[in-house]
């Protein structure tokens, strides 16, 4: 018998105009290691949802035919009820986290679900030793990076030792060594996973079986090998073919001589340096919690360095991470024309450029994940600026839509330099000309 | 010391200093939480200590102006419609005094709280009423939380060249900020209801034993308690 089976779910989220899901079906077995792919907006974190109950439970709307896991019909069985066979890691672990400190946050699932007390703090302690961060036990969480966040939301749900293990872009926020440690820690556990990634190489280098959804249908259910002939080729692993290390020959218009910087006490960048020159694109990687994003604010201008110095030649823009998120006003024009002086008829041509053009009208917040990502695009680029810093550009951002960010990057990097900090070393190589590797607080050229 | 008894001393020094009658004894109060919340990271107490001087330099300043009290006039205002002259006795400054000195102790035991307390030691121990125990920790978490995402979004704007400045300025960050907090607020529910809250038979981690310090704590919170009718 299946450890999970989906039956012709189809369903509508209450204020949807057309269905989330459509007549999908398929079967996960127990231990089987599963690979969903699909466009960004396309249902696979409503497919996670309902695997977990939360859909419809959560989310009320329209649900039509039946998902069972471990024998209980979703529809029965509340989200809680069936928390002790179904685990879920979310895409952005900062609204995951309710306590203050580590492990108490890894402690909350294993007292909601009654386990003895005597068994709580060995398991949240065993569990945040295979998650790499027994270091952090004591922390409190709103000191840790998104890395370390990640990594505290997968103990979480590691310490309940679950038969099913939902993972919605787990390592979105984590680097190539780390993303690679967290997928390989879920699929020796020994439970069913299913690992929905925006970064398909690593879940398809381990998986058994592969889903493939796009516009809420399930349209590739097959095993790992037979997939890989089949997937469209946006999906298929790829080994990032990193440039060489020349600088460019253009103008100089950022030039960073060891800058050090601190947050409180903490150490954030020691000594790094740097140049940008005009028509050339930079991918500035590294570990978490290397500096990167901070090395970004202080060519940017969003903060300036205690020790060292950072020259600026001509007009910097900084795109932050999840920039989504960061948006203000009530219409996508007036968004995209606050950095021009609400000039609309730049915005409404940036718009365009990053393919929002018929959308100008809309409210930002009803705008898809992936439009809001292209809507924020918009904000910096309408600034033509000679500078541009983007934070994670790539972070839940499909493979077709990344290869839209490079060809729009690339069209334009005449014009300017661009500094793109990244984990996507697969994305890095299709558009950058140079890479910069931030290197246990110092910097090397790579 | 552990959280139940710093939490029940902070709650007996605000209810002193609500009903003592003399000012030394609520100055004194808000002195000793004032030394105490200086003990957290400047970056976290300053939201809090400005709240609190704020509201209680508001109590200070407005209430004389609209109380009737006494006859020592120290200055006299103009009729303005409704509140009448505004003048402003020796009383009534005296009063005011008083009431902002309250408020300072008592805004001040709840930055204490929210600041130096471990909130989720204090939630492990709650035998009773745990929903809402969890409720009010969130609640306190949601300050900064609402600090940080305000923070995101100057630092956004600022990256594409955008200053706010101003009251008008930050005004236009407060829909999305709250906007924003709401969705934070439902995709926490949703992960509570999915790692298992809310299902019957639930256990609790076993917390830290109380030490000397801890009994004491609450012996002193429970003195405070019964003696504030001498105070």
């Amino acid at each position: 018998m299946a450890l999970a089976q989906v039956e012709r779910l189809t369903f509508s989220y209450p204020d949807g105009d057309r269905p989330a899901l459509s007549d999908v079906s398929f079967r996960v077995e127990a231990g089987e290691i599963v690979a969903l792919l699909g466009p960004s907006g396309s249902g696979k974190s409503t497919l996670l949802r309902a695997l977990a109950g939360l859909v419809p439970h959560f989310h009320g709307g329209r649900f039509e035919g039946r998902v069972e896991v471990a024998g209980r019909d979703t529809r029965r069985f509340r989200p809680a009820d069936l928390a002790d066979e179904v685990a879920s890691v979310f895409q952005d672990p900062e609204d995951q986290i309710v306590f203050g400190r580590v492990e108490n946050e890894v402690a909350f699932a294993l007292e909601n679900l009654g386990t003895p007390p005597t068994e709580i703090w060995p398991r949240v302690h065993g569990a945040l030793a295979d998650a790499g961060i027994a270091r952090l036990a004591e922390r409190r969480t709103e000191t840790l990076s998104a890395g370390e966040l990640q990594r505290v939301c997968l103990a979480a749900v590691l310490a309940i030792g679950p038969s099913l293990l939902l993972l919605d872009e787990p390592t979105s926020q984590l680097d190539p060594d780390g993303a690679e440690a967290i997928l390989d820690l879920a699929c020796e556990l020994g439970s069913a996973v299913v690992v929905s990634e925006q970064r398909p190489t690593l879940p398809l280098e381990r998986c058994d079986r592969v889903l493939f959804v796009e516009d809420g249908r399930l349209l590739l259910d097959a095993p790992r090998d037979e997939a890989l002939a089949r997937l469209d080729s946006a999906y298929l692993p790829r080994s990032p073919a990193i440039p060489g290390a020349a600088e460019g020959a253009g103008e100089l218009l950022v030039s960073v001589e060891s800058a050090s910087y601190s947050y409180g006490s903490v150490r954030a960048l020691d000594a790094a340096s740097l140049e940008l020159r005009r028509g050339e694109i930079v991918a500035l990687t590294g570990r978490n919690g290397v500096g990167k994003t901070t090395l970004a604010k202080l060519v940017a201008g969003l903060l300036e360095p205690e020790t060292g110095s950072v020259e600026r030649h001509g007009s910097v823009c900084y795109l932050a991470q999840d920039p989504g998120r960061y948006l203000v006003t009530e219409r996508a024009e007036r968004e995209a024309s606050l950095a021009v002086g609400g000039d609309l008829v730049r915005a409404r041509a940036a718009l365009a450029r990053v393919g929002l053009a018929g959308l100008e009208r809309r409210h930002p917040r009803d705008l898809s994940s992936g439009e809001r990502e292209r809507l924020a695009l918009a904000s910096v680029l309408v600034a033509e600026p000679d500078v541009l810093v983007l934070d994670e550009p790539t972070r839940g951002v499909d493979p077709p839509r990344k290869s839209e960010l490079a060809d729009i990057l690339r069209a334009e990097s005449a014009n300017r330099a661009t500094l793109i900090v990244t984990h996507d070393l697969v994305f890095a190589g299709d558009v950058v000309d140079r890479v910069v590797q931030l290197e246990s607080r110092e910097l090397a050229r790579a | 010391m552990s959280p139940v008894p710093a939490a029940a001393l902070l709650a007996a020094l605000a209810a002193v200093a609500l009903i003592a009658e003399r000012g030394w004894v609520v100055a004194a109060i808000a002195v000793g939480l004032l030394a105490a919340c200086l003990r957290a990271p400047r970056g976290r107490r300053w939201i809090y200590l400005t709240g609190t001087l704020v509201s209680a330099l508001s109590v200070f300043v407005l209430s004389p102006l609209v109380a009737h009290v006494g006859t020592h006039v120290i200055w006299e205002g103009p009729k303005v419609p409704v509140l009448g002259y505004l003048d402003v006795t020796s009383e009534e400054l005296s009063a005011a005094g008083i009431q902002a000195l309250r408020l300072a102790a008592v805004g001040l035991a709840f930055a204490a709280y929210a600041l130096l307390l471990d909130l989720d030691r204090l939630l492990q121990a709650a035998g009773f009423a745990r929903r809402s125990v969890l409720a009010v920790g969130l609640a306190t978490r949601l300050v900064p939380t609402l600090e940080r995402d305000a923070a995101g979004f100057v630092e956004a704007l600022r990256g594409r060249g955008v200053h706010v400045d101003g009251i008008r300025g930050h005004a236009r960050l407060l829909s999305p900020v709250l906007s924003g907090s709401l969705e934070r607020a439902l995709s926490l529910a949703e992960s509570m209801e999915a790692r298992g809250f809310g299902r019957a038979g639930r256990t609790r981690a076993p917390g830290p034993p109380w030490t000397r310090l801890d009994r004491l704590a609450l012996a002193a919170a429970v003195l405070l308690c019964v003696g504030a009718v001498w105070l």
